[in-house]
């Protein structure tokens, strides 16, 4: 079942990193080239999906519109991986004040919903694409690093550890060699996970009208959507699929490599 | 036990003051003040803005506001909105009862959905109705809650027309107490279902997984040994200890849900917190999105607090070790 | 393309719109209004009784109408309150707590006698006193437009309990059409005189007036209701029982409230614009279509942007954007291609010369000709540089009209970068900082252009909300504007009007992209409901049918 997950997961991601990529080549159109005719329904010649109020073609931009997605979500999820990581070893290891720090500072990110915030902070200083991911990374990076923070102290002690220290590694080599490779697991799954709320969280703000409208955005392609509810259903239906299978292939893929990287569920019978 | 709670609030004061401190510091540099966005499409005379900047002290420097304000809260004044021009307090109260009941609704779906069908994914484990579960909680999961609730309305509301749309209750009403409560019923419907989704997949998945932790365990082997009934073992032992990860969830986010969920609200105008929030930001009231920040901090924290509580009480290793 | 006629059940007659001009001008020789209509019962008249239900997309910014001149602040306000006098669908002045008025030959001094027996809700009986203290004390210290109209004001004084006189500094052509009840509604003296701040008042949120609803409760994010005045100085009216106004935040919802009978009414503003067309189509559901008040939709340009500082190179946007597309789908067909500085709402100052659509026809060579003549050169491939494009997040219109002018202004080689900002953040950033290169802003011109349409082109240089951005400065424009403001003739105002668009036609530096249509939609069973010339006005004449 795990592998069924598995590819099914990847089959999904590698297939929409693929239409992003090669978004410019497979549109029919360029997605802000409007008409003067809008509201197409899918399926008029030329427009498999329909068109918009403003004549763009839906195709167009949900294939274009898979790269903000994925770019956001990619990038906050691996910087706020990566920030997580570093201060979460770093805390761990150290202890101190650093620890202490760190962990009055997660427990502050833990107490504000981050929808909220980000609302709060995108509405205030204004959206746009970079912004966007800084914001996302900002919110996201506590949980990673409270999870490394969390194997570092527990790998601490382990005896591999003792056994590198007293063949005289030095504390950067240790934490390099020996720990970090055996906290990935975790930290990558939470990746996987962070990289579909960050795909949600970005649609969301576009929602509320607070993404970047010189991109496509399936969030803000949502939002537009609104208006047109009854005469143009399918402006809401197709962006609303593409995020959700977007992001439930990575929350799958999270799942999955759970599953494989967590071995006591698999022997439970 | 006392000390416990004590040591706990004590930390969590710290918390809370930080996150008031934050919020205010953030809003002073945010662009756009409250009386620019207090006016309509005409330019507030002089003598308006003179007036509200000195009502609401925007005068002062920074850190003197920020004292008063603080000096405020002490006495238990959570000041007043700009925009609503009531007190605070009472305006969030005003909103708190629609948003609690929203809440309450979504989250009982959730329990009551969620649970079982956590538990028979977990006991069909490795099947296809697993699988099919599994899947489904997470789709669940994934999808975007405002965009459930557009097609809900569409399919239900526009469609057959069988729910209202939007808001709380029809406007023609004027019916109160427990005939008021009840009207709310039908306008409750569609947005609760939209709510739950995710709580209905997030809990499900964690029922599922907590039990298979559970059903994996020794004493599980052991009771089983002993010649225990299915059913017992189910109960007595499995669920006890995966309800633990269980209430740690719900109390999570029952947290969390306090502020109401913007989103859903705005989608179906229902007259929450979570709205109430989204508007004081747009129109930089600060008294109220500070206001509200505070009050969703400290639930989320007793809210843990309360749940380690409970944990605490279920399983008497968790106390021993304290 | 869709056309307005085909669509209207009534019609508002342009020609009505032409006596705009000529109901506030007085004239050389004194006038005296027509005497208040005999106050009758018809015996069987409209039925009595009922509620009537009215979606707005929020809370009034305040329930005192004399501080804010938000719209759904006049849509709850104007059924509490009154003004001197009210204006119908012509574009006539007509008695409300003033009886009748005359006016001195130089058209400088206002003499109105107000109705006898009127009194507030609570039953103190209305004077001259508060008709002296609410322009004085509270229009003219806080009310955003009247604030203006108080300034003119040499002195408002009362000599007894029913009249009040008004003396200007200099004749002001639209002062009667300002008294109306959203620019100068009638507070009650005794309960703001010597009460503190104005703005802190308890009667602003329990609000008294004269109107024929009185106040019951407010719940904030919910709803506002009213109820029957009646001891309303208009004698058997009003017929409904009760007023409710539900709070709807989506217009989609707005609009479905409509089609369930949830809601009996909406205004203009609250019509969602993409589902006019369904709901005109809808039998339980009657429109009203037209100009009321004229309002334009424009594009300022920032003159100290370098690519627009030159007027040629503004004509060039003129000539690359195109202003009937973002008619048909940022404003879903509803409205007129501008036609004007002034848009072509007042039909008493047009002239043929001036007329967008002939000097400024679609055409990407010439936009792109006039570039290059202006020295805004194009780089080998195309690219003249960018340009911000800043839009309030919350109108949905303009957000799709700023898309199309992206595509249009890319044909001609500007990279426009679209910024959606929240309406405080985008107040400060235009308004304040000037921090912009276009943006797209609408005004409302309140009856008159001299109430609110000179704002957008006389020199300013306050940083003031709502004005004149652009950094544009026309010694003539600014001198034409203040005599026209202060001529009492109509024909000579227009004179002045026309003189002043043909510079502004040519300096462009806004550029009017549309006028706006408002759109009312009521249910059948509403009767009387349009018969002031602002659909959220005399509420006392409705009453519903079973």
């Amino acid at each position: 079942m795990a592998r069924t997950r598995t590819l099914l997961a990847l089959g999904i991601i590698v297939l929409f990193v693929l239409l992003a990529v090669f978004a410019g080549q497979i549109a029919p159109f360029d997605p802000f080239q409007g008409g003067q005719e809008g509201l197409k329904p899918p399926g008029s010649p030329g427009h498999l999906f329909g068109t918009n109020h403003i004549g763009q073609d839906i195709l167009s931009q949900i294939l274009y519109g898979a790269r903000i997605s994925l770019a956001v979500g990619v990038s906050a999820a691996l910087s706020a991986s990566l920030i997580g990581a570093v201060v979460g070893s770093l805390a761990g290891f150290f202890g101190g004040w650093v620890d202490g720090a760190l962990m009055r500072l997660s427990e502050f990110f833990q107490v504000l919903p981050r929808f909220v915030l980000a609302l709060v902070i995108v509405a205030f200083f204004g959206s746009g694409t970079v912004k966007l991911i800084v914001v996302l990374a900002i919110l996201s990076w506590p949980q990673t690093a409270r999870l490394a923070r969390a194997q570092i102290l527990s790998l601490r002690e382990s005896t591999f550890v003792e056994a590198a220290r007293l063949s005289g590694m030095r504390a950067p080599a240790i934490i390099l060699r020996e720990i970090l490779p055996n906290a990935l697991a975790p930290i990558v799954i939470v990746g996987s996970l962070d990289i579909a709320s960050a795909i949600l969280l970005e649609a969301s703000l576009s929602f509320f009208g607070l993404g970047d409208p010189n991109q496509v955005s399936w969030g803000f392609m949502l939002n537009l959507a609104q208006a047109y509810l009854r005469q143009a259903w399918w402006m809401a239906l197709f962006p609303g699929l593409a995020i959700s299978a977007v992001v439930l292939s990575f929350n799958l893929l999270g799942d999955a490599l759970n599953d494989v990287l967590n071995p006591r569920l698999r022997e439970s019978a | 036990m006392w000390r416990y709670i004590l040591k706990r609030l004590a930390q969590a004061f710290p918390l809370v003051l930080g996150v008031v401190i934050f919020n205010f510091t953030l809003i002073q540099f945010a662009p756009g003040d409250p009386v620019t966005a207090l006016v309509g499409d005409y330019p507030a005379t002089e003598e308006y803005v003179r007036q509200v900047r000195s009502d609401y002290g925007l005068d002062k420097p920074v850190p003197e506001r920020l004292a008063l304000y603080l000096g405020q809260l002490a006495r238990g004044n959570l000041g007043f909105s700009f925009a609503n021009r009531m007190p605070v307090g009472e305006l969030i109260i005003q909103r708190l009862g629609p948003t609690l009941m929203l809440m309450a609704t979504a989250l009982s779906l959730a329990l009551l959905i969620g649970i079982p069908l956590g538990i028979s994914a977990a006991r069909s484990r490795g099947r296809l109705s697993d699988w099919v579960a599994q899947v489904g909680a997470l789709a669940g999961y994934s999808v975007p809650d405002f965009w459930m609730g557009q097609i809900l309305i569409l399919i239900f509301a526009v469609g057959l027309a069988w729910l209202p749309s939007q808001g709380m209750r029809s406007a023609r009403s004027s019916a109160t107490g427990l005939e008021a409560t009840l009207e709310v019923l039908p306008y409750l419907i569609l947005p609760a279902i939209a709510l739950s989704f995710r709580y209905v997949a997030l809990l499900s998945r964690i029922t599922r997984s907590a039990m298979l932790d559970a059903l994996g365990a020794d004493y599980v082997m052991g009771a089983r040994a002993k010649g225990l009934s299915e059913r017992r073992v189910l109960i007595a032992h499995v669920l006890r200890n995966a309800a633990l990860p269980i209430v740690t969830v719900i109390g999570y986010n029952v947290g969390l849900l306090i502020a109401g969920s913007a989103l859903i609200e705005t989608v179906f105008s229902w007259p929450g917190v979570g709205r109430l929030l989204f508007d004081s930001i747009s129109k930089r009231d600060y008294p109220v999105m500070t206001a509200i920040l505070m009050m969703v901090s400290i639930t989320v924290v007793s809210a843990n607090l309360l749940t380690d509580l409970v944990y605490a009480a279920l399983d008497p290793r968790v106390r021993i070790a304290r | 393309m869709k056309t307005i006629s085909r669509r209207s059940f009534l019609k508002v007659s342009a020609g009505g719109i032409a006596a705009v001009g000529l109901a506030g001008c007085a004239g050389a020789a004194p006038t005296t209004a027509p005497a208040a209509p005999a106050a009758t019962a018809a015996p069987a008249g409209p039925a009595k009784g009922g509620t009537a239900v009215i979606a707005i997309d929020s809370d009034p910014e305040s329930l005192n109408l004399g501080i804010t001149s938000g719209y759904s602040a006049g849509d709850v306000g104007a059924k509490i309150y009154n003004g001197l006098i009210w204006i119908d669908t012509n574009f006539a002045i007509k008695p409300s707590l003033a009886e009748s008025w005359t006016i001195s030959g130089d058209a400088k001094t206002y003499t109105f006698k107000l109705r006898q027996g009127v009194t507030w809700h609570d039953g103190k009986p209305f004077t001259s006193a508060d008709v002296v203290y609410t322009f004085q004390e509270i229009l003219g210290k806080f009310h955003p437009r009247s604030q203006a109209l108080v300034k003119r004001m040499k002195s408002i004084e009362a000599p007894d309990a029913s009249t009040v006189v008004i003396t200007l500094n200099d004749a002001y052509a639209p002062l009667l059409l300002q008294l109306n009840v959203f620019e100068a509604p009638m507070l009650p003296k005794h309960l703001f005189d010597g009460q503190g701040d104005v703005l802190k008042n308890p009667a602003n949120l329990k609000p008294v007036g004269t109107g024929p609803f009185k106040f019951v409760e407010w719940t904030k994010g919910a709803t506002v209701k009213l109820v029957r005045n009646d001891a309303y100085w208009e004698k058997g009216k009003p017929y409904l029982d009760n007023v409710v106004f539900p709070i709807v935040p989506q217009a989609t919802n707005r609009a479905t409230a409509l089609e369930t009978g949830e809601a009996d009414f909406l205004s203009s503003f609250y019509v969602p614009l993409t589902d006019v067309e369904r709901l005109s189509k809808n039998a339980n559901l009657e429109q009203k279509r037209g100009v009321a008040f004229p309002a334009i939709y424009f594009m300022m340009m920032n003159t100290t942007t370098k690519a627009l500082a030159t007027k040629e190179a503004r004509q060039a946007v003129a000539f690359a954007v195109d202003r009937q597309r973002i008619v048909t789908q940022a404003n879903a067909g509803i409205g007129r291609v501008g036609r004007g500085p002034f848009g072509d709402g007042f039909k008493w100052l047009l002239d043929p010369a001036v007329d967008y659509t002939k000097q400024y026809p679609r055409d990407v060579a010439k936009a792109k000709a006039l570039l290059d003549g202006a020295g805004v050169t194009a780089a080998a491939d195309g690219s003249r540089g960018k340009l911000r494009l800043i839009v309030d997040a919350a109108r949905a219109p303009f957000i799709t009209a700023a898309q199309i002018i992206k595509e249009n202004l890319k044909e001609v080689g500007f990279d426009v970068e679209v910024q959606t900002l929240e309406r405080a953040v985008m107040t400060t950033k235009v308004y304040t900082e000037r921090d912009f290169d276009l943006t797209l802003q609408s005004f409302v011109s309140s009856g008159d252009p001299a109430i609110g349409y000179h704002r957008l082109y006389v020199t300013t240089t306050n940083k003031v909300a709502s004005t004149n951005a652009t950094g544009y400065s026309n010694a003539k424009v600014d001198e034409l504007f203040a005599k026209a403001a202060t001529t009492p003739e109509q024909k000579d105002r227009a004179g002045l009007y026309v003189e002043a668009q043909k510079i502004l036609a040519a300096d462009l530096p806004s550029l009017v992209l549309y006028d706006d249509d408002t759109v009312n939609f009521a249910t059948k069973k509403l009767k009387g409901v349009f018969s002031g010339i602002d659909t959220r006005d005399r509420w006392e004449d409705v009453s519903l049918t079973k």
